[in-house]
């Protein structure tokens, strides 16, 4: 089977999902996936529950924040570069207004606003805020 | 209320009444109103027409969280138009305990080269603030905090200082004015704009303030105050961003670094890149997980300013377990950082440090830095020789006045074409090629490039942006002008801008602003004339600009960022001319 060879990094307490258990500063691995798998397949192999991340970016396009997270079946490619903040991490809107983001994000963010408070997020990605 | 008129000329001081006029103005929209009726547009910054303007917020002084806020306003030597520079500490309450609504510094003295220092307390006879005039060459060359020890040695720890340092000593385009923080350290700036080299061309050192005595802010409306205190409140303790513990309280504002980076959007060796190969070593992760290493526990970061319960200054320690510096802002991280090409977090700190120390403006001074380096004067990288060369501003060189004089100034003499000011005034560090919002705030601020311009609320709640398509360059223009309007007023409350970041999210904490407002006001204001009352200030503050010789050629970022694409997105600033013309095209 092909595989494909990405680059990730996790900030704060998030690196203990890459073999640093006792630092909350960050860790980067290299993790080999089979080709054709997305950012939930990265997120099992890490051990790590989607809910404990927050500001994520895939090559540094914004694909999800707190408590909206579209970008669970977002492929990954060889040599992507994907970042997982931890809740605590910020991007405030004043800040990221014009930045760029993934469509799907940009998609639920109209529907929803991109809000920065976390709130319950359900495996599928979606937050159940009304 | 008072304004209270001191003037260098002749060491003397003038209460009046507060004009009807100004009656519902405090903050940034007093300094600059006073500003736009008084001081002459085309004015020499440092001559003896030009007024230093201090003025806290509407909140100040009164029980509302987080609002020990002071605006400081003139025309600024760095960017020659009108400009507020905002501070949290308690000078500000101590002033607006005084109900002093505005303190104007006028005139010039005849002496060259001599410095005093203005005292003022509570005259409890006559039920009003007096001055006195004291000489301060004593203090002149020192640090900042070897002169603050000696000041509260000789005037009880009680006191509340602003002042200057060698920086403002000698007329730097990059230098601050500095308050203390809740420590009696000599580290909290209203830093932008050159407004240290203001207070120092009118010879005035300090600005000493004994607030024993004095019967602090009245409220118009008591039980509609504390109705808004309780909302604010609640929202700031329960978001993510500002509770306990929360991203603030326990990254402080580096906690942006490794986010901007991620998003390719950290200025990087002038400008040169989005991205920092030593931004996490130089992070809020970084500066959380070092303390805990050196101190051997968890530190968790302290307020500015009595009051404040979002708790964002953090410290820095040696590995001794000293304390080295505060405040490692986002900001400073950055510019005598990543935009150096510096990724050591000693070095870093060192020059936040020295900054304090002398006065300067960490933000003007980091971009000063690069730019330098840039032209060759040390390797993009060498922490070491950043040090020596803050030295050299520190020391009055003739290169040290050079880089004290501010990135475009030292651009220009060095021979450097990347210089990425707008109005003289240096990006902090949001690179527009990949946030290209906040690049419309840059080229159309009336402060220069100012990343604390265009702070705002969600638009729904504002009730703009509503019509025209966001992402339309009409839309993107209506955006900015009613962020920068939002901003201008909450400059005027006397909170600190992070309540917006939590406002944006809970609505109540939004109306608490107002209600707090209009229960120290007596007003009747809604969130309708939040946008309004900001657009006045706009205004007048564009109009002082126009009247200085600023016109539209003047709203644009610097050419290079429209054909140099920033890695690692390779993206140009594109935002066309007439966008920007648009923000403030129906003013």
């Amino acid at each position: 089977m092909k595989t494909i060879s990405v680059e990730v990094w996790l900030y704060g307490p998030l690196a203990r999902y890459g073999g640093k258990p006792h630092t909350s500063h960050y860790a980067s691995v290299f993790p080999s996936l089979p080709e054709g798998s997305c950012v939930r397949d990265l997120l099992a192999l890490l051990g790590m529950p989607t809910e404990e991340r927050g500001i994520t970016f895939i090559n540094g396009v914004l694909s999800a924040m707190p408590g909206l997270q579209p970008d669970l079946d977002r492929p990954l490619h060889d040599g992507d570069r994907i970042a997982f903040f931890h809740l605590r991490s910020m991007w405030p809107a004043q800040y990221r207004h014009g930045a760029a983001m993934t469509p799907e994000l940009a998609h639920a963010a109209q529907a929803q606003g991109l809000f920065h408070a976390p709130k319950p997020v359900s495996q599928d990605g979606s937050s159940d805020v009304a | 209320m008072w304004i209270l008129r001191i003037n260098m000329t002749d060491r003397s001081y003038r209460l009046e009444e507060l004009p009807e006029a100004y009656k519902n103005l405090a903050g940034r929209s007093l300094t600059s109103t006073i500003i736009h009726d008084e001081v002459p547009p085309t004015c020499h910054p440092l001559g003896p027409n030009n007024k230093l303007v201090f003025s806290p917020g509407f909140v100040t002084g009164t029980a509302a969280p987080t609002s020990a806020r002071i605006s400081a306003g003139a025309k600024s030597p760095l960017t020659g138009t009108i400009k507020e520079s905002n501070a949290g500490s308690e000078w500000p309450q101590a002033l607006a305990s005084m109900r002093i609504r505005a303190l104007v510094v006028e005139g010039q003295p005849q002496e060259k080269g001599k410095f005093w220092m203005a005292l003022l307390s509570w005259d409890k006879a006559a039920g009003k603030p007096a001055v006195t005039f004291a000489p301060a060459d004593e203090y002149v060359g020192l640090t900042t905090q070897a002169a603050y020890n000696q000041l509260f040695g000789r005037f009880g720890n009680r006191v509340s200082i602003a002042g200057i340092g060698v920086a403002g000593e000698r007329l730097y385009g990059n230098s601050g004015i500095v308050f203390q923080d809740i420590k009696r350290r000599a580290t909290r700036y209203s830093g932008r704009g050159g407004l240290g080299a203001v207070m120092g061309s009118k010879g005035l050192k300090y600005i000493v303030i004994n607030r024993e005595g004095a019967p602090g802010v009245q409220l118009a409306n008591a039980a509609l105050f504390e109705e808004g205190r309780r909302k604010m409140t609640e929202a700031l303790r329960t978001h993510s961003i500002t509770k306990p513990k929360g991203s603030l309280n326990t990254y402080g504002t580096a906690v942006l670094i490794n986010v901007m980076n991620e998003a390719g959007g950290l200025p990087t060796r002038n400008f040169s890149s989005g991205r920092f190969e030593g931004a996490p070593n130089i992070s809020g992760e970084a500066i959380f997980e070092g303390n805990k290493q050196r101190l051997g526990k968890e530190l968790y970061n302290h307020p500015c300013s009595p009051g404040c319960i979002i708790e964002c200054s953090n410290t820095w320690h040696k590995p001794d377990g000293s304390e080295h510096a505060s405040c490692v802002e986002y900001e400073s991280s950055w510019a005598l950082g990543a935009d150096c090409g510096i990724g050591d977090l000693d070095d870093v700190a060192e020059l936040v440090r020295l900054c304090n120390e002398y006065g300067l403006d960490t933000i003007e001074t980091g971009t000063t830095l690069a730019v330098a380096m840039e032209a060759g004067l040390a390797p993009f990288g060498d922490g070491k020789k950043a040090i020596e060369l803050v030295h050299e501003m520190g020391k009055g060189t003739p290169i040290g006045r050079i880089l004290g004089s501010g990135t475009e100034t030292a651009a220009r003499v060095l021979g450097v074409r990347r210089s990425p000011t707008v109005k003289g005034q240096s990006m902090p560090a949001y690179e527009p090629r990949a946030v290209k919002g906040i690049g419309i705030t840059y080229a159309t601020s009336t402060m220069g490039a100012d990343h604390t311009a265009g702070y705002t609320i969600a638009p729904e709640i504002l009730s703009v942006g509503g019509k025209a398509d966001p992402l339309s360059p009409e839309g993107k223009a209506e955006l900015s002008r009613a962020f920068q309007a939002t901003t201008a007023f909450i400059d005027s409350t006397g909170h600190c801008l992070f309540i917006v970041f939590v406002i944006l999210d809970i609505p109540s904490g939004f109306q608490g602003m107002v209600d707090e407002v209009n229960g120290v006001l007596g007003t009747q204001y809604t969130a309708d004339d939040v946008v309004k009352l900001g657009m006045e200030i706009l205004r007048k503050e564009r109009a002082f600009n126009e009247a200085a010789g600023f016109t539209r050629s003047h709203d644009r970022l610097p050419e290079f960022m429209k054909h140099e694409p920033l890695p690692p997105h390779n993206t140009v600033y594109d935002v066309p001319d007439a966008a920007l013309d648009a923000v403030f095209g129906q003013m």
